[in-house]
């Protein structure tokens, strides 16, 4: 085990090595002088030019390439991550500030996956093709092609038509005040949830099918057990590894898609920042922002990969 | 390798029109595959509508009209008008032809990309292929929307960009599950035949590999086409697509929240049109996947799943 760890550790560093390389490449190829890019061809031209050498200077930006590169990581590593050109609030105040409201997001979008999607994925494996199997299937189709963030505006829309009401557009924090708070994250976590439950009751439906033809399956039903203890205790656990993984990937799905759906639902969270930031160009706070995306998804699935290992021995001693 | 699907064991449904003929084979498949025939149908319609957009949309999408503003669907504006009269249909029709357009485009070059890529992966194995497989690592450790983001901030908003923004977010998923793909048929006697009278390694993969990787390409590429056209309308959503006034199902959606209070039939029918759009290619994906492999189906979840860990 301790092998396999340190094994996945390793690759997990490279990777994001690579993955900040590239950050850092994606956005230093931008056409043209990034000043231009961040104050537009008319505000540059109004500056004299001991202005922009200094202003350059400032942001980090006119050093050579890998000398950037080798200082933003050397940043990381202290824990400064620059600020941003508009509003000089530094990236790691953003992240403290607006970071808890998507994790809150994440973690609520998990829950309500597996609350609704596993459920529904047993009772589809169940009886396959009956009634509620195929009312089942429809929905987690129809919840896999409706775009998040669309259902968000419809949502948002609804509420504030009928019942004149809109989730707080401030940042509470849930430590401030846990009924605001959670009338913030509720919307984008339920409708990511939701969206995720799909994939999950889908999975854990065809996974949990192809397990209950196993021979063990049929070994536990020809001691004569009953066919809930059959499906819950035997088949139910070996069918969940699968499961476990796609959840890791869609965490991927969520950390992407909650961009869009807290800009649907007004929601001042992380994601809105970075959309922020990409509009206006801001350099520095795309590159760390884009970054610790990558982090935490590179790092859920780590951890994934670990449980995974942890509840299937075959792994780990492969 | 049976590209074709054998017949189900059990076939109720008396064979319509001639064996081997493309219309019979359609109706072949859509009787076995309801849903999935829908999905194509529906499909279908769109890129039609989308190519006709012209000669079906009743108004010009930019036109706007002061008289006609922000009215609900009437009898004239069938969908309403907008904050600036523009019709809302025309809008649909055309945004139909910018979403279809980036969405066809960016699948057919990521896709291709990633399974040519992912072939030589999978036939040359050794080095190259274990650069390649970190490569792709890298690429899926970012989230699809956030690294299209990204990618069309670097290279400035416009069509080009967001179609080369959403096709690099697909090419890993090519790399993958063609790679997986290519290396069992590595293993077949003829690709070893070919091997052993002396062919080159290019040659076999364009000549032996290369053909076997077509069912599992379309699959893919149709199950993308769906997550292509929903990262196309978030982009555009948040003001980083193809930018207005070129009307897209996603710079729609954009445009409807300026309003303090949106009106409903903004924000309703370009985001019906996406989600209508992708349930039909997302159904039509499964129905070939089962049709062209039946096998390929759980093993090929699973390696969208956990194809890291290979």
């Amino acid at each position: 085990m301790r092998k396999y760890l340190a094994r996945r550790a390793v690759y997990a560093v490279v990777t994001l090595l690579g993955v900040s390389l590239s950050i850092f490449v994606i956005l230093r190829v931008l056409p043209g002088d990034p000043l231009v890019a961040i104050l537009g061809v008319e505000g540059h031209a109004r500056m004299t030019k001991e202005d922009r050498v200094r202003i350059m200077a400032d942001l980090g930006l006119s050093a050579p390439l890998p000398v950037q590169y080798a200082r933003w990581l050397r940043d990381i590593g202290a824990g400064q991550l620059g600020k941003s050109f508009f509003r000089g609030d530094t990236v790691a105040e953003l992240i403290a500030h607006r970071g808890p409201i998507t994790a809150e997001i994440a973690v609520l979008a998990l829950i309500v996956s597996w609350i609704v999607g596993l459920p529904v994925g047993i009772l589809s494996a169940f009886k396959p093709n009956s009634m509620p199997d195929g009312v089942a299937r429809t929905l987690s189709v129809l919840f896999i092609a409706i775009p998040g963030f669309w259902l968000g505006m419809l949502i948002v829309l609804a509420l504030l038509f009928w019942f004149g009401w809109k989730s707080p557009i401030i940042i509470v924090h849930v430590w401030q005040d846990p009924w605001q708070n959670l009338q913030i994250v509720m919307g984008p976590g339920i409708v990511l949830g939701l969206a995720q439950g799909a994939y999950i009751a889908r999975m854990s439906r065809s996974c949990l099918l192809e397990v209950i033809s196993e021979d063990f399956v049929r070994t536990a039903r020809a001691k004569g057990l009953r066919e809930g203890l059959v499906v819950m205790r035997h088949a139910l656990p070996n069918a969940l590894l699968p499961v476990i993984t796609i959840s890791g990937v869609l965490l991927g799905f969520v950390l992407g898609g909650s961009v869009a759906v807290e800009t649907a639902f007004g929601v001042p969270g992380l994601g809105r920042s970075l959309v922020t930031a990409v509009i206006e160009r801001d350099i520095i706070v795309v590159q760390n922002l884009v970054l610790l995306y990558a982090v935490i998804f590179v790092v859920v699935n780590v951890l994934v990969d670990l449980s995974y290992a942890w509840l299937d021995p075959r792994i780990r001693y492969s | 390798m049976a590209v074709r699907a054998a017949e189900p064991p059990v076939t109720a449904v008396p064979d319509a029109g001639p064996r081997g003929s493309v219309l019979g084979e359609l109706v072949r498949f859509s009787r076995r595959n309801m849903l999935a025939a829908i999905g194509g149908l529906v499909g279908v319609l769109t890129i039609v509508v989308a190519l006709a957009a012209p000669l079906l949309a009743p108004y010009d999408p930019l036109k706007a009209d002061f008289r006609h503003m922000n009215k609900p669907p009437n009898a004239q504006h069938v969908l309403g008008t907008d904050q600036v009269g523009r019709d809302t249909l025309s809008r649909v029709i055309y945004g139909a032809r910018t979403s279809l357009f980036v969405a066809f485009s960016a699948v057919i070059l990521g896709t291709t990309v990633g399974s040519l890529w992912g072939v030589a992966c999978g036939y040359l194995r050794g080095r190259f292929d274990l650069v390649s497989q970190r490569i792709m690592e890298i690429l899926q450790a970012f989230p699809d929307l956030i690294l299209a983001m990204a990618i069309s901030m670097a290279i400035g908003t416009g069509l080009q960009a967001v179609i080369f923004a959403i096709a690099i977010t697909r090419i890993p998923f090519g790399g993958r599950v063609i790679r997986s793909v290519a290396l069992s048929i590595r293993e077949m006697p003829y690709v070893e035949a070919g091997r052993a009278s002396g062919g080159s390694a290019l040659r076999i993969m364009v000549f032996h590999v290369l053909p076997q990787c077509i069912a599992p390409y379309l699959v893919l590429a149709t199950t993308h086409l769906g997550v292509a056209i929903v990262i196309e309308a978030a982009l555009g959503f948040l003001g980083v697509g193809v930018p207005p006034p070129t009307p897209t199902w996603g710079n729609m959606l954009a445009d409807s929240i300026t309003a303090l209070v949106p009106p409903w039939w903004l924000a309703f029918f370009p985001g019906l049109a996406i989600t209508l759009t992708v349930l039909a290619f997302n159904l039509l994906g499964d129905g070939i996947r089962d049709t062209l492999d039946p096998r390929l189906s759980p093993a090929f979840l699973r390696m969208m799943a956990g194809g890291r860990r290979r």
